[in-house]
């Protein structure tokens, strides 16, 4: 027995020892300091290394919010020499605050982005735990000397979305699959039913909760009962191609589909039913942040970014604001009491959008909630402030009751 | 009509893989061994079957080689706690915690991947020419003829055929069944074995047809829930069906009932709401009668 003992002690020590230099060879690679390469700093080139951590709340894979932040990632790593850029992907809300003390304390990053909402209060703690780092916050509203807050919204995109909706589906009938019901996917929902009816007054956008930003089966579920329910087009905050994997499915069996790509482009998983979408390009607000840090220039702001700063795009896929097989209906399509086509309303629209001084916002007054009650007076312009925190929803939504 | 039509056939898609794991764990606890790993073999199913299917392009070799990973991780289970007479309970519950962890780092590079070769809905000539009936029976996946195919002959092989006496009898006494001659051991790991073959088909029915995509916890509890379900059958694979398929109702009534009068919170509590109730009802029936429970069932047999 005790022969057993001590064989087991050495193949014990053996493989922690094997397990060691396997670690050690990992993270000299990762730095970029192994003996082959030549030490940055030796060259004399002028500036600092950077290195920013990305904690991501879904896989890097998803096809939906996470992936369009790691394509901005990517586009920071490869635009900049002096960034090193690293990334933890599927974290969840209670594991972010151990995931920013591995990223400041083993990986030595200077900036730490956090792109999930539930991760403010940790990201605001670890601000407090590490003053020299700079956090920055993705879709939050807390700040603080060393935290940054940082957002794109696409609200606007979402009412385009709903004026190409509205022109395509035969029911009047939308279906729309929300992760959670937040301020943020609320905002969403209304601006996409006051496009969706202003092309059919008679519209109406059906809600099904799912209660989880990630999970392709509950997706598919809740898109399922909606397409039963009379829903001919599709629309959602999940993040995964499930929904418009599902319209495709129903688009092939001919009963025509329409759907949205959200925040990445899908339209490959749904060539014959992907109209358009809403989709992000984060790497141009990351190129910004990056470089304020790296010129010491960075100082803590809530940054929020519209169509006009080039972050918010329309699109089924990028550089296509509409799926080619959809624009000759849409151009024929007349908005209602006007000779105007749709697809040239929603093209004015997107140009006004962009202009410096958004010359339209979709939540511009006259505007019901569901009650039939007043919310936004005629002819006022709704603050961000106010969309920021709405709790209430556009006439033409049917949500169920969460609280 | 519409609506009926698509809402019974997601019936049937989501109650599917709670059945071919029920039926399977039935049989491992009708000879007496317990094995809530259930979970654990569906997740490595879910994956092997998506990483097989990814790589050679064919679902089927997917599927019977989540199958035999099913079955090959239920061998570990059998060992420890047939061989070894280890407590059933904790092996189990070391099986469910070992398969999901494995599942999820061999998975780690397939997250995100939308699975191409995947499961096709198939219409079986005539038949599903029937108004209402065709559409909602007869133009399902596969797997789903199979896992009715399983459960008819699963049943009649344990309620009409000698062997299904022999298994019963390691189940319920198995000092007498093997003072007839029976070998008590090889009979519970044949058991064990069909046990874990048909958890990790189920996974893989779900990485195949249902969701096909890999995700970490795909499985959510639905290996849970067919230990449940197999008390709620009663032991009996006929009476699975309908066991099986009204949970899978449930599955699709909570997004089909959202916007009625129920609160969407409530709704997504209704699988695990439904288990416990059931079990709380059932367990004052086993109390009283005899419902199909093995009397050996959980205990280790010494020769």
């Amino acid at each position: 027995m005790k022969k057993f003992f001590n064989l087991f002690f050495v193949v014990l020590i053996v493989f922690s020892l094997t397990l060691a230099s396997c670690t050690g060879n990992g993270s000299t690679k990762k730095d970029g300091t192994g003996p082959g390469e030549p030490a940055v700093e030796e060259l004399g080139v002028k500036g600092k290394k950077i290195k920013a951590g990305f904690i991501y709340v879904g896989p890097v894979n998803d096809f939906g919010w996470t992936h369009a932040h790691d394509q901005g990632r990517k586009f920071v790593d490869e635009a900049f020499d002096w960034l090193e850029t690293t990334y933890v992907e599927q974290v969840s809300e209670a594991d972010c605050p151990r995931e920013i003390d591995r990223l400041v304390n083993e990986e030595k990053c200077d900036v730490i982005f956090t792109t999930s909402f539930g991760f403010m209060e940790s990201t605001f703690e670890a601000a407090e735990k590490y003053p020299n780092v700079i956090f920055e916050h993705c879709s939050g509203y807390k700040t603080r000397d060393n935290m940054g807050a940082y957002f794109t919204d696409v609200y606007q995109i979402f009412y385009l979305n709903g004026l190409i909706a509205g022109a395509l589906s035969e029911s009047g009938k939308a279906g729309y699959i929300g992760a959670q019901p937040i301020p943020e996917i609320k905002r969403h929902i209304s601006a996409f039913t006051i496009g969706f009816t202003e092309v059919n007054p008679e519209a109406t956008t059906t809600v099904k909760w799912l209660m989880n930003w990630y999970d392709p089966a509950k997706s598919r579920e809740a898109s399922e009962s909606l397409v039963a329910e009379g829903c001919d087009v599709l629309i959602f905050s999940e993040d995964s191609p499930t929904v418009v994997e599902v319209a495709e499915e129903h688009t092939n069996k001919g009963n025509q589909t329409y759907t949205f790509s959200h925040y990445s482009s899908m339209k490959h998983y749904g060539p014959g039913s992907c109209a358009s979408g809403h989709l992000f390009d984060w790497g141009k607000m990351y190129q910004d942040i990056l470089t304020d840090v790296y010129t010491d220039e960075w100082v803590s702001e809530n940054m929020l970014w519209l169509v006009d700063r080039g972050t918010a795009i329309l699109g089924a896929e990028y550089g296509q604001p509409i799926n080619e097989i959809f624009v000759e209906e849409l151009k024929n399509k007349k908005m209602p009491n006007s000779d105007e086509s749709v697809y040239d309303f929603v093209m004015k629209r997107y140009e006004q959008f962009k202009e410096p001084n958004i010359a339209f916002d979709p939540f511009t007054g006259p505007l019901y909630d569901t009650d039939g009650e007043l919310r936004i007076e005629d002819g006022v312009r709704e603050s961000y402030s106010n969309l920021s925190v709405i709790d209430w929803f556009v006439k033409g939504v049917n949500a169920p009751k969460i609280d | 009509m519409t609506w009926f039509v698509l809402i019974f056939g997601r019936f049937l898609v989501a109650g599917t893989p709670l059945l071919l794991g029920t039926i399977g764990e039935i049989y491992a606890e009708k000879a007496g061994n317990l094995n809530l790993g259930v979970e654990g073999m569906m997740a490595v199913g879910a994956i092997s079957g998506f990483a097989f299917a990814h790589n050679t392009g064919n679902p089927w070799i997917g599927f019977i080689l989540a199958g035999c990973m099913g079955g090959l991780l239920s061998l570990v289970h059998a060992f420890v706690t047939i061989s070894l007479r280890a407590n059933q309970v904790v092996s189990g519950l070391a099986l469910t915690m070992f398969g999901v962890g494995l599942s999820g780092f061999i998975g780690n590079e397939y997250v995100g991947i939308s699975l191409v070769p995947r499961f096709k809905n198939v219409a079986i000539p005539f038949l599903s020419e029937i108004p209402f009936v065709g559409e909602v029976l007869f133009t399902r996946s596969p797997v789903f003829y199979i896992a009715i195919l399983l459960a008819v002959v699963f049943w009649y092989i344990m309620f009409r055929t000698k062997w299904g006496i022999i298994i019963r009898a390691c189940g319920e006494n198995p000092k007498t069944a093997e003072s007839a001659g029976i070998n008590v051991y090889r009979v519970q790991y044949t058991c064990v074995l069909i046990g874990g073959v048909c958890a990790g088909l189920a996974g893989a029915y779900i990485s195949l047809y249902y969701i096909p995509t890999w995700i970490d916890g795909m499985i959510a509890g639905r290996g849970w829930i067919v230990i449940a379900l197999v008390i709620l059958s009663q032991w009996n694979s006929l009476k699975a069906l309908f066991s099986c398929y009204l949970f899978g109702s449930i599955y699709v009534l909570q997004y089909a009932l959202q916007g009625s009068f129920l609160n969407p919170t409530l709704l997504l509590m209704m699988p695990y709401l439904t288990a416990v109730t059931v079990l709380i009802v059932d367990s004052k029936k086993t109390l009283k009668y005899k419902t199909g429970s093995p009397t050996h069932l959980g205990e280790p047999y010494i020769k």
